[in-house]
């Protein structure tokens, strides 16, 4: 128990900063993120070490947050929840919340396993091997997935590139 | 094997898994080559990688510091159904070995590891209007057909 307790404290920050960019929402993020550390205990008799416990617990938290989209449409949130700005820096406060609504209507535009394979490539710096194996598909597939990822996120940010907001 | 140059179309296609660092041999250097000489692909690379590094630029809020606690707790309250006898007793410690495995080699295991077609039960049929679905090109296509 002690012992998965440090792993639940080791994964805790990327999972939930995975989760997050998937659902938009911390709530729901910090609901997946706990289902899925709960769901990875209850499965662990079943993890036979084929794949990274990491990749393995971020696939169960994917297959939770693919599952709860299709039952429900996530509500957007604004960055209110993000860190308070910094009194001291108000100009650099603004242009980092006008980057993070940016970046969320971006990916919010991208088709969840699209915008999965994105996020697990940039914000946790998979490979695209790790990536195969937390979405449960092939190395081929992912490269497929991140290329039209890459050229969609051009198109979403067109708009605001274009009005001078990025 | 070809040694014919790349072309930009096969460059662009390339451009993510350069990026990424995912590209070896003979395609990273076919596509290191032609960046060396063509403008435009360079500049292509460029907008690529001012994409992402605005994703990157974008932070994400804090976890609640009571996760870990939450989970625990949930844990804990849960019953599960425990094996009688010698299962127990093998079921416990395969448990224990698992995770202290996955602590003491710093967690992750290497190479080696097959690739699955079992998919993941999501929703990869969503289609946003206009945007780019599907591509008959890809690294592995490229690189049989000797670009």
């Amino acid at each position: 128990m002690a012992a998965f307790e440090e792993l639940v404290r080791r994964h805790q920050h990327g999972l939930f900063s995975y989760l997050y960019r998937m659902c938009r929402n911390s709530s729901d993020a910090e609901e997946m993120a706990q289902a899925a550390m709960v769901k990875a205990w209850e499965k662990l008799g079943g993890f036979r070490g084929a794949s990274s416990f990491k990749t393995w617990l971020y696939r169960i938290g994917t297959n939770l947050c693919f599952n709860l989209r299709t039952r429900r449409k996530p509500t957007e949130e604004l960055v209110e929840t993000m860190a308070a700005p910094d009194a001291a820096r108000p100009e650099q406060a603004f242009q980092q919340k006008v980057c993070e609504e940016v970046v969320q209507r971006a990916l919010a535009r991208l088709p969840a396993d699209q915008r999965a394979a994105l996020v697990l490539s940039v914000y946790q710096d998979m490979s695209y091997r790790e990536i195969a194996e937390t979405m449960g598909k092939t190395v081929r597939a992912v490269d497929s997935l991140l290329f039209r990822a890459k050229t969609n996120l051009r198109k979403a940010l067109a708009g605001d590139r274009a009005k001078g907001v990025i | 094997m070809s040694n014919k140059a790349m072309n930009c179309g096969q460059a662009k296609r390339l451009l993510p898994p350069f990026l990424d660092e995912e590209l070896s041999g003979r395609m990273r250097d076919g596509a290191s080559a032609h960046l060396a000489s063509c403008p435009a692909c360079r500049a292509e690379l460029e907008a690529l990688k001012a994409d992402i590094g605005l994703l990157e630029q974008a932070g994400t809020p804090e976890v609640t510091p009571f996760l870990v606690t939450r989970v625990m707790a949930e844990i804990r309250g849960r019953r599960r159904p425990v094996p009688r006898g010698f299962g127990r007793l093998v079921g416990s410690l395969a448990a224990a070995l698992v995770v202290a495995v996955s602590i003491g080699a710093g967690v992750f295991f290497g190479s080696g590891l097959a690739q699955t077609s079992t998919p993941v039960a999501a929703n990869s049929t969503e289609a946003a209007v206009g945007y780019v679905e599907s591509s008959t090109a890809d690294m592995y296509s490229l690189m049989s057909g000797g670009y």
